[in-house]
């Protein structure tokens, strides 16, 4: 009786080891946390769940976590809880630049890596920032965008989310100065900035307006998920000649991007959200694994994305930057749809 | 005269350790060990250290609930606490980026906090046919919409030097600071409202105001006292909150009011006023701190702590009631 339990027990115990993958990953084991900024937000849950993927697949663990509000504070109790709970390492999108400073040099102190991506904490708050693309990048993408949607030149205009948007600004001011600097640039005309304050309506007046006012707009540039999905469906409905380009998403853009003129968009960007998560995965992992410590000049592999090397940020820390915004046009929109 | 005791179960037996096991505190600090068991059995992590070092964020809206006991015992609310929190922990950071020593500060945060209760005292002694819900509403609006001027169009500030701020944070071997201070303020707090002239008045007044303004207490002085006090009490939070954080933002002390009256609640402080005693109110805000910590040790969703800490809430209001309505019940049948 006894001999056959145990037998059985061993037979199983076999069975279980035979079907189990062997994990020779370079996360083998490792326990890491991801901190988002509120639950809800679609956009972060697509990074989010290739960061899992791809950690998940070298062999270590996630448990994503989403504070209680959007705010600093709700943050901080989800960091408490995070440091109590010998996690090799945490990866965050702060809510506030400061705020988690305290938390976040605890978390350090008890040996735990830390690193952000999405939204970057201050520099003394992180080992390493994961960034999308510069601001100057998202410029460069847009302008050539302009230039190559006007055929090199005519009148265009900017279509923004309010006057105060400090991500808005930065790009548009970005835009205005490669405009400057480079002379194939040069017979483009910036006629206007509007600002349709991220409203659906108040975006397609301003772009009704634009039209009336400059009547051979050639291209309007919208850097707003709003404003481009607004300025695509008035364009498109009246059949305009004015074309469209600028930061969308591809589910709401699906119906108005195409290269023919019966499409108000030929193509937009956005971010690369998988890649992003996939590229703070590995990123997360050096740290863990200690192949890196988030100072300046490190490299380290990023699985098939390639190598990596770490880079001054505009905040005086280091980040890791991705590479340029993704272009989402007719070939690639109905499967981006689906995720985004 | 009003019962001190908190909720009341049934006609519980005479003999004194009956009554106390039967007395809404009694029945509190059982609840406050089965969470703490509950707590370790669910989470690998949760032990006496951890607990201590997750403390501190929950600790600094205890002592909301201290003043706001006796607001509630007034038979009123004040909600306009969280944005005093704000206010006060926005000028604090202000006067610190200053370079004045840290004792400014924090004179800062306690005269700005007193200045907020005092008005919010004084719209609700001069003006007493005003409901408190109404006027701490909109002070609770004022007063978070200055700090939001002040803060300007980043929304938020940080500390340059936090030394001051550290110090504060700091702790006694594995003991903090503000787990001290919230024991004393708490007995002060206890003691002046259970033992005092000035708490029986309180009583007094959550019972029935009129009465108590023909008995010769100085209806409208202590009411004046109690709201100014509170406001006071909001800056000291509004320091241990900016100790957590080193800096203010729009969004500090975003909802402290509710927490804080759901403490009181909870530990048997009837909001219809005259009715309960701190030592609940203390005993169920450590129910709810070891709970969340402990839930929040295996990353449970945010918002199911939240789910779980209102039906607690919604049950220990609403147990007293059931009870009352099924012995109601029982004495039909016979």
């Amino acid at each position: 009786m006894n001999k056959k339990l145990v037998s059985a027990v061993l037979c199983g115990t076999m069975v279980l080891g035979a079907a189990c993958p062997v994990f020779a990953g370079v996360a083998d084991g490792k326990k890491i946390a991801l901190v988002g900024k509120s639950a809800g937000n679609a956009f972060f849950e697509i990074a989010a769940a290739s960061y899992k993927e791809t950690v998940e697949a070298e062999g270590g663990t996630v448990d994503v976590v989403y504070p209680e509000a959007a705010t600093a504070d709700a943050q901080i109790k989800v960091l408490d809880n995070l440091i109590s709970q010998d996690y090799d390492a945490i990866c965050i999108s702060a809510n506030d630049v400061n705020a988690l400073q305290a938390k976040m040099e605890e978390a350090m102190d008890a040996g735990i890596k830390v690193s952000s991506f999405d939204s970057a904490p201050n520099s003394d708050s992180r080992q390493v920032f994961v960034n999308q693309a510069g601001t100057v990048a998202v410029g460069q993408a847009l302008m050539d965008a302009v230039l190559d949607i006007a055929g090199g030149e005519g009148q265009w205009a900017i279509l923004s989310a309010t006057s105060q948007a400090a991500n808005q600004n930065a790009w548009i001011d970005a835009m205005k100065s490669i405009m400057e600097s480079d002379e194939k640039y040069s017979k483009l005309e910036l006629v206007e900035v509007a600002y349709g304050d991220d409203e659906p309506q108040k975006s397609i007046d301003q772009t009704s307006a634009l039209l009336e006012n400059y009547p051979d707009l050639k291209v309007i540039c919208a850097p707003t998920t709003v404003g481009i999905a607004a300025a695509a469906k008035y364009l498109q409905d009246n059949e305009s000649t004015c074309k469209l380009t600028g930061l969308g998403l591809p589910s709401e853009m699906i119906e108005y991007t195409g290269a023919d003129d019966a499409h108000s968009c030929p193509y937009f960007y956005l971010w690369d959200m998988q890649g992003l998560g996939k590229l703070s995965a590995y990123a997360t992992i050096a740290l863990a694994n200690e192949e890196i410590t988030g100072a300046l000049d490190e490299t380290f592999t990023a699985g098939d994305l390639g190598e990596y090397t770490i880079t001054t940020a505009d905040d005086g820390g280091t980040e890791i930057v991705l590479g340029l915004p993704l272009q989402f046009n007719s070939d690639n929109i109905e499967e981006m749809a689906k995720l985004y | 005269m009003a019962g001190k005791s908190g909720r009341s179960i049934n006609n519980v037996p005479e003999s004194p350790i009956k009554k106390m096991l039967f007395s809404w505190e009694g029945i509190l600090v059982i609840v406050f060990i089965l969470v703490n068991i509950f707590c370790a059995c669910f989470s690998e992590f949760y032990n006496l250290k951890s607990l201590l070092r997750q403390m501190p964020v929950y600790l600094a809206e205890v002592f909301l609930m201290l003043p706001m006991a006796y607001i509630l015992v007034l038979g009123e609310i004040d909600i306009s606490v969280g944005s005093i929190v704000c206010l006060c922990a926005t000028m604090s950071c202000i006067v610190c980026n200053t370079g004045a020593p840290f004792v400014l500060v924090v004179i800062t945060a306690l005269v700005v906090g007193t200045l907020c209760g005092s008005v919010n005292g004084f719209i609700l002694t001069r003006f007493q046919e005003l409901p408190p819900m109404i006027v701490t509403l909109a002070t609770q609006i004022i007063f978070r919409g200055i700090a939001e001027i002040i803060l300007g169009s980043g929304g938020s500030i940080s500390a340059s030097n936090t030394d001051g701020f550290r110090l504060l944070a700091g702790k006694v071997g594995s003991v903090p600071y503000i787990l001290f201070l919230v024991v004393i303020m708490a007995v002060i707090f206890a003691v002046i409202l259970g033992k005092s002239t000035f708490g029986r008045r309180v009583y007094a007044i959550g019972t029935n105001r009129l009465t108590a303004y023909y008995s010769g207490i100085h209806v409208q002085k202590i009411r004046f006292i109690i709201y100014t006090v509170m406001g006071t009490i909001s800056g000291l939070c509004a320091l241990f909150i900016v100790s957590t954080s080193y800096g203010a933002n729009t969004t500090t002390g975003n909802g402290f009011e509710m927490d804080a009256i759901a403490m009181a609640v909870f530990g048997g402080i009837s909001s219809t006023g005259g009715k309960g005693n701190l030592a609940g109110g203390v005993i169920s805000a450590f129910i709810i701190v070891c709970l969340r910590v402990g839930l929040g040790q295996r990353n449970v969703h945010a918002q199911v702590i939240l789910l779980i800490l209102g039906l607690l809430l919604i049950g220990a209001v609403a147990l007293p009631n059931i009870i009352g309505q099924v012995k109601k019940a029982m004495k039909v049948k016979k």
